[in-house]
């Protein structure tokens, strides 16, 4: 077998500013505000949330602002159970695609709102298809997770 | 379209956790090994194509300059492709468009990633949408299961069902490995040890993931002028092409059909001339980091119907003695360096149509598929190579 | 050459800092371009792209990231990393293959984002060694720059001189991030970061998403009655460490012989018209200059002396300002291109040279001392 030789060990970390721009300003002061923004094409008529400042397939500005609905049916999830540096939420939890009423378009979020520490019990909760809804946070500050996450409707 | 190119030859690490060597060794190691395969030598080359998944994987940027000597690469004109997962067809697809258009006649092709050296589920999670996905997103197994959910929902997969094909591919590919000099994961695993694991990402399972190696693969790509001039008559000739990306946000695209795969295998299958892969095809090599996900494509290439594959898997058709083997090599859920999986795939199809395959060779296989996929969830590329100009 | 390719069209945006959304502003520059020619999303055939992860906010795999900005949904696109040149040249190639009659090549880099340039090229070097020792760009120029002057006297004037001119040539460019009329005792004056180079002689940290529109002969003739066509190309990779490479004898003169010989060109100094060529520090361009055969080696100096490289030259250099005036990293090249198109076109405005532009040479360089290079001959 190879026989191992030293190693270092290092971190690289970087600072970075990042533009928000128009369409994600106005997205997250929504969210602050309790509202999920998508945009509407006028091409090819899709909702698309988060709000677009185009549409990426028929290649046009989407300026119609649309106020989605907070319910929306689950189109698919992962219960997470492993954990890297720098993840941003502790696992266990659920990562979701949801496709708010109206719009055409998953939206990544969150499923919660009950015990998550019992794996089984949780696949008896979540099914696809199932009817969510947002649960916003008391303290808003026009960031993703101003939704806590979505809950069973 | 532009001249015939042929894949001449191809180096590769013993790929697996490679502490004993620094990075450009490994890189080394695979670019020696080529020309000691092929005979030829470094001072013929007209130019180099490099890759490697994100650059920062193992903390060093533009990683030509770093492996500039051990690619012996020096004084050469290079190109360095990047394109996530898929880099590895895209550095095979470079090489091709190089030499195709007429400004070149030899070129080396070189993929790399040392994965023990970083931390790839934090560096893959850097890859999603920075303002909102990042948060949800768990590296790649986050992604790729919701895929499979999705994809089992829409046809009403039985969930027992699709957990055992899922589980005899990974029984098949960990045994194929051992045929596979080169592979990294080397352990015999029963059904009910895959259907037991760990869960990392439900309905995804410790055996169901591919893992982290250190590996680097050399390819040397030659018009159809050199392989007269070098009186080649053992050559992997490209035979088809395709590429293919969605948007950057998970869930603006339909996964459980995947357009981008399915497109980049038409554009190849148009190219190549293929009307019914199954049939045509001798052998694949599907980029499979996840079980589940390699049954999709087999789908989303035409191998059979949407939502048949499970079915088909726990037949046999897709194993090494089936009607269309897929991934003789013990395949990504094996051995997966990133930068360099993709151009593996592309030189195990090649090996096996120049029938140097050794031990995993598929007897007699003339036309062979290889597939790379990347980004979130969007990128599909395929090279198709034959035996046969 | 097996067949023609022409650029079509260009598009850029402008270099100085923006709190635009990179995003959003991709789709911008890629729109504009499409538009200048009528080409819809649906008929464009293939998308190059140049980024680098490095220089790219934080956000790995760069080109998941602006894939359908590029206009890129469903079709095939690849990408380059470190040098934009890289990208036109590939998109060269998939078009003379005949698999695609347009091409994209768009290179993104919004600096404004990104640290300082050179926490980014810290991470080049390798983890044990050069690492350790804090080598990056600027401390490998300032190196090569006190070699050159020792090796031929070259003066620190006639170093200045470079950022005199290119400062002021960007007066007439919109685009430009830094530009003024600046005298050689302002240069030489300025903060003397990491001697012999002063602040002034180091090129800034810009925004630049360039975009250049590839097409096949008979493509360019139905969208364009200002096609401008590629000639030649040659780039050349040097060896990693710094100690093991002579830094006044690199590897320019390898890719430049390269395209020469691709685009027919035997003499450079009478056949080239105007040059954009890659300067992050003033001194280079004086050495780039001889390595690119527009002068013997050594007579950089008196070659800026002699004001053939002004702007009313006989052979202007970097009449945009070039990279002192704007550095958007890795766009860099490919904006020379842009830069070159636009005076062949004679669409560059106020920066458009007096004389008559045939043949042109766009230049790009990243890394170490001019560590890697790429050159580029066009021509009306």
């Amino acid at each position: 077998m190879a026989k191992e030789f030293k190693t270092i060990k290092t971190e690289i970390r970087l600072p970075y500013e990042l533009a928000y721009g128009a369409t994600w300003t106005k997205f997250f002061e929504g969210m602050e505000n309790e509202i999920i923004y998508g945009t509407k094409c006028s091409k090819c008529g899709r909702v698309l949330v988060p709000a677009r400042s185009f549409c990426p397939r028929c290649f046009v500005n989407t300026d119609e602002w649309v106020e989605t609905a907070q319910e929306g049916t689950l189109t698919a999830w992962s219960y997470v159970n492993y954990s890297y540096f720098g993840q941003p939420i502790k696992p266990p939890f659920i990562g979701a695609l949801i496709r708010l009423d109206e719009t055409d378009v998953d939206f990544l979020h969150l499923i919660g709102g009950f015990d998550l520490s019992d794996f089984d019990l949780v696949r008896k909760t979540v099914k696809n298809g199932m009817r969510v809804k947002a649960v916003w946070s008391d303290e808003r500050k026009g960031h993703v997770l101003d939704i806590k996450y979505f809950e069973p409707a | 379209m532009g001249r015939p190119v042929a894949i001449i030859g191809v180096g590769q690490t013993n790929h697996g956790r490679r502490m004993d060597v620094c990075y450009p060794d490994l890189v080394r190691e695979a670019v020696v090994r080529l020309y000691e395969e092929t005979g030829l030598n470094p001072d013929d080359i007209d130019g180099v194509v490099s890759g490697t998944m994100p650059s920062m994987m193992e903390g060093v940027a533009l990683t030509h300059f770093y492996f500039a000597d051990a690619m012996k690469a020096a004084g050469k004109p290079i190109l360095k492709t990047e394109t996530c997962g898929s880099t590895g067809v895209s550095i095979a697809h470079t090489a091709y468009y190089w030499i195709s258009s007429g400004m070149a006649d030899l070129i080396l092709a070189v993929g790399h990633e040392k994965m023990n050296e970083g931390d790839s589920q934090a560096t893959m999670t850097t890859v999603a949408e920075p303002f909102y996905q990042r948060y949800f997103i768990a590296g790649a197994p986050g992604v790729f299961s919701m895929q499979s959910q999705m994809w089992s929902v829409r046809y009403g997969l039985e969930e027992e069902k699709v957990r055992d094909a899922a589980a005899f591919i990974s029984v098949t590919h960990h045994d194929s490995a051992f045929d596979n000099p080169y592979a990294h994961i080397k352990i015999r695993v029963s059904m009910e040890d895959v259907k037991t694991a760990r869960v990392i990402t439900y309905p995804v399972r410790l055996l169901d993931v591919c893992p982290n190696s250190d590996g680097a693969c050399a390819v040397l790509f030659a018009s159809d002028t050199m392989v007269k001039k070098l009186g080649l008559n053992k050559v992997a000739w490209v035979k088809g092409v395709g590429y293919r990306g969605e948007e950057y946000y998970f869930g603006d695209s339909d996964k459980a059909v995947w357009q981008s795969a399915v497109g980049a295998a038409q554009q190849a299958y148009n190219m190549a001339g293929i009307k019914d892969p199954r049939k045509e095809l001798d052998v694949a090599e599907v980029y499979n980091p996840f079980t589940f996900q390699e049954m999709m494509f087999y789908e989303c290439f035409g191998f059979c119907g949407l939502g048949e594959a499970p079915d088909l898997v726990l037949k046999g058709t897709f194993a090494r003695d089936g009607e269309l083997p897929c991934d003789p090599s013990g395949g990504t859920l094996c051995t997966n360096p990133i930068g360099a999986t993709g151009l593996i795939r592309t030189a195990e199809a090649a090996l096996q149509v120049m029938g140097k395959a050794g031990d995993h060779q598929i007897p007699g296989a003339k036309t062979a598929l290889s597939h790379a996929m990347g980004g979130v969830d969007q990128f599909n590329g395929i090279m198709i190579v034959g035996s046969e100009l | 050459m097996p067949g023609k390719v022409a650029i079509v069209a260009v598009a850029q945006n402008a270099g100085a800092e923006s709190k635009d959304n990179f995003y959003d502003q991709a789709y911008v520059v890629t729109k504009e371009v499409l538009d200048k020619v009528g080409l819809t999303r649906e008929d464009l055939g293939t998308i190059v792209s140049a980024s680098s992860d490095i220089y790219h906010g934080g956000i790995s795999c760069a080109n998941s990231y602006y894939w359908e900005t590029t206009g890129a949904f469903l079709k095939n696109a690849s990408r380059q990393d470190g040098e934009s040149l890289f990208a036109f040249f590939y998109g060269v190639m998939r078009i003379l293959t005949g698999h695609y009659d347009t091409a994209l090549i768009i290179s993104l880099c919004k600096g404004s984002e990104n640290p300082e340039n050179d926490a980014c090229t810290l991470m080049y070097t390798d983890p044990f060694y050069t690492r350790g020792i804090g080598l990056q760009e600027t401390m490998a120029a300032a190196f090569q720059m006190r070699l050159y002057m020792e090796r031929y006297g070259i003066s620190e004037e006639q170093c200045a001189k470079v950022a005199v001119k290119n400062l002021q040539n960007a007066l007439g460019n919109p685009y430009a991030h830094k530009k003024g009329r600046y005298t050689i005792d302002d240069i030489l004056n300025s903060e003397r970061i990491i001697d012999p180079l002063t602040a002034m002689q180091v090129a800034p940290k810009s925004e630049g998403i360039v975009a250049v529109l590839l097409a096949s002969e008979e493509k360019a003739r139905e969208l364009t009655d200002k096609p401008v066509w590629f000639k030649g190309y040659g780039s050349s990779l040097d060896s990693f460490y710094l100690g093991d490479r002579d830094l006044l004898d690199g590897q320019l003169k390898n890719a430049a012989e390269r395209a020469y010989k691709m685009a027919g060109i035997s003499n450079p100094r009478k056949e080239i018209d105007l040059a954009e060529i890659t300067e992050p520090y003033a001194f280079q361009e004086l050495l780039w200059c001889e390595d690119l055969g527009f002068c013997d080696t050594g007579k950089g100096g008196e070659f800026i002396d002699s004001g053939v490289t002004q702007k009313d030259g006989d052979l202007p250099v970097n009449p945009s300002g070039g990279v002192l005036a704007n550095n958007p990293y890795v766009s860099r090249g490919l904006q020379r291109i842009v830069e070159a198109t636009l005076q062949l076109r004679g669409e560059a405005g106020e920066r458009q040279v007096n004389k008559e532009v045939k043949t042109a040479l766009a230049h790009g360089t990243h890394g170490f001392a001019g560590q890697c290079h790429a050159v580029a001959i066009i021509g009306s």
